[in-house]
This record gives structure tokens, C-alpha cells and sequence, in this order.
């Protein structure tokens, strides 16, 4: 239906992914990713403990063949929990990011769309939004909503919105000034086929690259907030609110600090490599620059 | 042009600070349940009168555009209530922490420009050898650090461990490890960027005439490349200093840093919500004034805006 309208967007030809794994970028990214999803995904079959069962074994056992990443302060199984975490984090990235990237695709289309006092009235309340900074709005929603891992997810979700729309509307904006779009409204096409069909396609490349290195940001805030113990409430296995509940124990369990941690920068990490083998095997000049955010 | 540019950012700024306070005058209806009942859940023995005493007290019998009003009002005169525990006034006690949390943030971005820079120039300069790529394989390492991370790793092993700084409080040795915890983190962003400003700069027509021209390479690096590269990074240090600001929030929580942020996860916590709207206020304020002194110092360093003013 789009035949007319040569799109930007690369095929999705064994040809693209094979350029995003050929870097090692993408590459490293992709092994943790696929570790991430079997950790979450098997961590019913796999995990050697209940996450969330008290004394598991004895409090603060160091790392060892039957508790691979320790005990924590209540005997609980380390492993098991980063698994379970694992779960987590991925389920939040999703609804953080999936929040963010659908209002603010809507916003920034219909910006772009509309054109005239509409678009300069979204447009310049994301502009008022975005200068409230992404820690300020996600803070004000759950001093609003209460304190609660959903919560925290939404308020991440939202916080992200401005950032999404001016992208969506950035990227909208120059493809509707493309010779193509003309020719699809002399054709007779009208606002849904525009935007369904000719807009929205030629801007999610540029969106899928920002939505990806977007799960990062949002694992890192929300993880932030069940740190502040904002978020995940006990007995949730998240990996922030981990951190938080073993700092006490430090000293004697070193253990309770490193694997959460790592296990947040290695999950940050490769949403991050993810995001940029994306866009150095797309068109690396059309999309945003890495200095986007 | 540069009179113009201002005057919009200003304008910009005063909207923003406007939204704020309708923001947060709204902020205590958007509360599911009754906010008051949830205010004094953690005070024992207060009866519906004195919660209906308390809610007249606060207003929230008012229409709203009343309320909206009489809160400008009172924001005029300085008074932005007084906190549900202990009574005290919101501003005075935001004002009193507010210049700890701008020390961390700023110590932070003095950290940041000072590590970031050099890095992401020599890897510019560079470009395409092992020297950029460990670089920039350690930049993107330490954009995925989480500061919470970071400064309870530092902590650990510098105060807890060595013994070297104090583990928590206010004070000048206090600051130190905060700093470096949100200094790093953004030290990193700050040599992406600079890498891939400069990098642009680089491939441009007016360095390769400079080239051409046979200069010496240090004198295109100097005057023309430096120059031209460090305008869109000064740009982006206004954006840099409000993430400094929000993540001076956690940072603050784990040191114990007596600024805004920990005010204002203490608030949340407690449920104060005069407190709550008073820290929102007060750090949209700070980022908006914050901004429009960056962007005013960089208006004034960039010819290309000065002198069409």
C-alpha cells in the first residue's frame, strides 16, 4: 500500500540484523540479552530456590556450589532472586517504554500532522514538560499514586513522554516534507492513511532506536526509585530495592552489593549497546545523534 | 536576535514556574482517597474534627480556583505553608538546604566537564584507533553504572573500608565521594558528547582548508577545532546540570547529603504534602533559573549570536 512511499525503514532482511551482530557492540549486546530472557523466562525451572522464602539457607552465606551468588539478610537465595528480578526488570522496561513511546508517538505525530495552533499548543507544553526534568515528574506521580513498584513504572512512563513526542515530532516533521508525503495527499489520502499508513512507518526506525536505548534509561530510573524505596516493595525481588535492603550488610556480605548491581549494569549496558548497533546499521546519519540524551 | 532568543526563553522559564504552581495546587486533588486522612495515617489518635480542622486550615474546602489564587497569594509573600510534621515553614526550610544540594550539583559538573572533556577530545583526535575505542567502550561502561550503584561501591570501599572520608553527613570532607558518584556517571555523557561534536567539527569544509593551507595541526586543533566543537557542548550544559540536579536526589539519599532531595524523599515517605509541593516548586524554579543563566553565558560567548545582537 506504501508502494509509493520509499520508506527509510531498512528491510528486514537477514542482511540488517546480520550488520547489527557483526558489531560487537551488537553482538555483546545481543548475548546478554538473550542470557537476560532465558534468566527471566526459565527462572520457574531454573531458579534452585523460592525468591522470595525466608531462610533458604543460613543468613549471609557466602557464595557457594548449593547458593551460587550467596544468602541475603534473610536467608533468602541470592540467585534465585536476580533471576526472578530479572522478570521484573524486563516487565518494567516494557511497560515504562511502551507508556512513553505510544503517547508520545501520538503526541508528536498529530503535532506534526496538525500543524498550526494545535501543534504549537502540544508542542509547547512537551517543551513545559521537558524542562520539569524526567526525575521531577516521575517523583511527583508517585508522591501522588503512593509509593508501589506499578506506580513507579508509570511514573517512569510518563516521565519519558516528552522526550518521545519531540523525537516522533522531530523525525514526522521531515518526512512529511518529503516529496513522497505531497504526492500521497494529491493522491487523496486522507488523515488516517497519512498517518497509519505513510507517517508512522517512516518514523519508527528512529523511534525503535530510541525505545531501545530508552529501556535503559527507564530500567535505571525505576530501579532508582525501588532504591529510594519508591518502587518495589518487600518481599519483591527487584534489583534496586536489593541493593537498598542488603546495604546494611555490606561489610559482612559483600556479595548482597555486587550481584544486583551488576546484574543492573549489565542489563543497562546492553539495551545501551543494543540501541547503538541499531543505529549504526540503519541509515547512522538520518537518525538522532548520541548525544540525544 | 540575540534580544529575541532571550526574551523566548524567558518567556519560556516564566511559563513553566506558572504551570508549576497550578501543577501543584492540583497535585493534592489528583491523591486517590483523601489526602488528609493519608497525611495524619502515621499520627495516632486524630479525630474527624481535627482532620476537618486541618482541612479548612489547608484550604481544600475552598473552590479550586480559590485555592489556586489564595496559593499565589501566600507564594507572593514568601509562605508556602508549613510542613504536616514538625510545623516548620516549607520555604525557609527548602531555602536552607537548597544551597547543599546546588554545591553537590555543581562540584559534580565541575567533575564531570573536567574528566569528560579531555576524554572525549583525545578520542575524537583519535578517532577509529584502540585509543577511541577502550575510550568510548569505558564511556558507554559508565553510562550504564547506576549512580545508587556507584556510591554505595565508592562508599564501601573509601569510607566503610579504607577509612579514608566519612561515611555520611554535611560538610566540606563530606563531599567528596557524592560528588565523584554523580560526577562520573556524567563525566561519561559528557565525553560522548564532546567525541561526536568534535568528531563533526572535524570533517568539516573549514578544517580541511586549514589543512590544505598547510597550518600546523596543533594550531587547527587550537583555533579552529576547539573553538568551534566546544559551542554545541556549552549548549548542552544546561540540559547536563538538570540531570546533575535529579540525580543529586538519589546521591543525596545515600550519603546522607542534607540537600532538597532527601527533604524530599523524606516528604513523600511522611506523606507531607505542603512539603511535597514545596520541593516541586522549588526545583523547577532552580532548573528554570539554572538553564537561562547557561544558555544567557552562552549567548554571550558565541559570536555568531553576540554580535547580531
Amino acid at each position: 500500500m506504501t508502494a509509493f512511499a520509499p520508506s527509510d525503514a531498512p528491510r528486514r532482511t537477514r542482511s540488517f540484523w546480520w550488520r547489527v551482530l557483526m558489531q560487537p557492540a551488537g553482538a555483546i549486546a545481543c548475548a546478554i540479552i538473550v542470557l537476560l530472557l532465558a534468566a527471566a523466562g526459565l527462572a520457574d525451572l531454573l531458579a534452585p530456590h523460592d525468591p522470595t522464602r525466608m531462610a533458604a539457607g543460613r543468613p549471609l552465606t557466602p557464595p557457594s556450589l548449593a547458593y551460587p551468588m550467596g544468602t541475603d539478610e534473610l536467608g533468602r537465595d541470592v540467585l534465585s532472586r536476580i533471576m526472578y528480578g530479572a522478570r521484573l526488570t524486563l516487565r518494567i522496561g516494557a511497560i515504562a517504554v511502551g507508556i512513553s513511546l505510544v503517547l508520545g508517538l501520538t503526541v508528536g505525530l498529530l503535532a506534526a500532522y496538525l500543524r498550526g495552533w494545535l501543534e504549537a499548543l502540544l508542542m509547547r507544553s512537551v517543551d513545559v514538560l521537558f524542562s520539569f526534568t524526567e526525575t521531577l515528574i516521575a517523583l511527583a506521580f508517585v508522591a501522588v499514586l503512593g509509593p508501589s513498584l506499578t506506580n513507579a513504572m508509570i511514573a517512569v512512563g510518563v516521565a519519558g513522554i516528552p522526550f518521545y513526542a519531540r523525537t516522533a515530532y522531530a523525525s514526522a516533521l521531515s518526512e512529511r516534507s518529503k516529496p513522497w508525503f505531497e504526492g500521497a495527499v494529491a493522491a487523496g489520502a486522507g488523515p488516517g492513511r497519512l498517518l497509519f499508513l505513510h507517517l508512522l512507518p517512516n518514523v519508527m526506525p528512529t523511534m525503535i532506536v530510541v525505545a531501545t536505548l530508552g529501556l535503559s534509561n527507564a530500567i535505571l530510573a525505576a530501579a532508582a526509585l525501588s532504591f529510594l524505596g519508591l518502587g518495589a516493595q518487600p518481599p519483591q525481588p527487584e534489583w534496586g530495592f536489593m541493593l537498598s535492603a542488603g546495604r546494611d550488610f555490606f561489610s559482612r556480605a559483600p556479595w548482597l552489593m555486587l550481584f544486583p548491581g551488576l546484574a543492573i549494569a549489565l542489563t543497562v549496558l546492553a539495551f545501551n549497546l543494543a540501541g547503538d548497533a541499531l543505529r549504526e546499521a540503519m541509515d547512522p546519519r538520518s537518525l538522532l545523534r548520541e548525544d540525544a540524551r | 536576535m540575540m534580544a529575541r532568543y532571550l526574551i523566548r526563553r524567558l518567556l519560556m522559564g516564566v511559563t513553566t514556574i506558572f504551570v508549576t504552581t497550578i501543577a501543584v495546587t492540583l497535585l493534592i486533588h489528583l491523591v486517590p482517597g483523601d489526602p488528609v486522612q493519608i497525611m495524619y495515617a502515621q499520627s495516632q489518635g486524630t479525630t474527624p474534627e481535627q482532620l476537618e480542622a486541618i482541612r479548612d486550615r489547608l484550604g481544600l474546602n475552598d473552590p479550586l480556583p480559590l485555592q489556586y489564587l489564595s496559593f499565589l497569594g501566600r507564594l507572593l509573600e514568601g509562605d508556602l505553608g508549613q510542613t504536616i510534621r514538625g510545623q516548620q515553614p516549607v520555604l525557609e526550610l527548602l531555602l536552607e538546604r537548597l544551597p547543599n544540594t546546588l554545591a553537590l550539583a555543581g562540584a559534580a559538573m565541575v567533575l564531570a566537564v573536567a574528566i569528560g572533556l579531555p576524554i572525549g577530545f583525545l578520542a575524537a583526535y583519535r578517532r577509529g584507533s584502540w585509543v577511541d575505542s577502550t575510550l568510548m567502550i569505558a564511556a558507554i561502561a559508565g553510562v550504564s553504572v547506576p549512580h545508587f550503584w556507584l556510591g554505595l561501591v565508592l562508599m564501601f570501599v573509601f569510607a566503610v573500608n579504607l577509612g579514608w572520608l566519612p561515611v555520611a553527613g554535611t560538610g566540606p570532607a563530606n563531599l567528596i565521594l557524592p560528588a565523584i558518584t554523580l560526577g562520573l556517571s556524567n563525566a561519561a555523557i559528557v565525553a560522548r558528547m564532546t567525541r561526536s561534536s568534535m568528531i563533526d567539527v572535524m570533517s568539516q569544509d573549514f578544517v580541511r582548508t586549514a589543512h590544505a593551507k598547510g597550518l600546523p595541526k596543533a594550531m587547527i586543533l587550537n583555533a579552529h577545532v576547539m573553538r568551534a566543537g566546544l559551542v554545541p557542548i556549552v549548549t548542552m550544559m544546561g540540559l547536563q546540570f538538570t540531570y546533575m540536579m535529579g540525580g543529586a536526589i538519589v546521591v543525596e539519599n545515600i550519603f546522607a547529603w542534607n540537600g532538597i532531595g532527601r527533604l524530599a524523599i523524606d516528604a513523600i515517605f511522611q506523606r507531607d504534602y505542603p512539603l511535597i509541593q514545596g520541593f516541586i516548586l522549588v526545583f523547577a524554579t532552580t532548573v528554570v533559573i539554572v538553564s537561562l543563566l547557561i544558555d544567557l553565558a552562552y549567548a554571550l560567548l558565541d559570536p555568531r549570536i553576540r554580535r547580531s545582537a
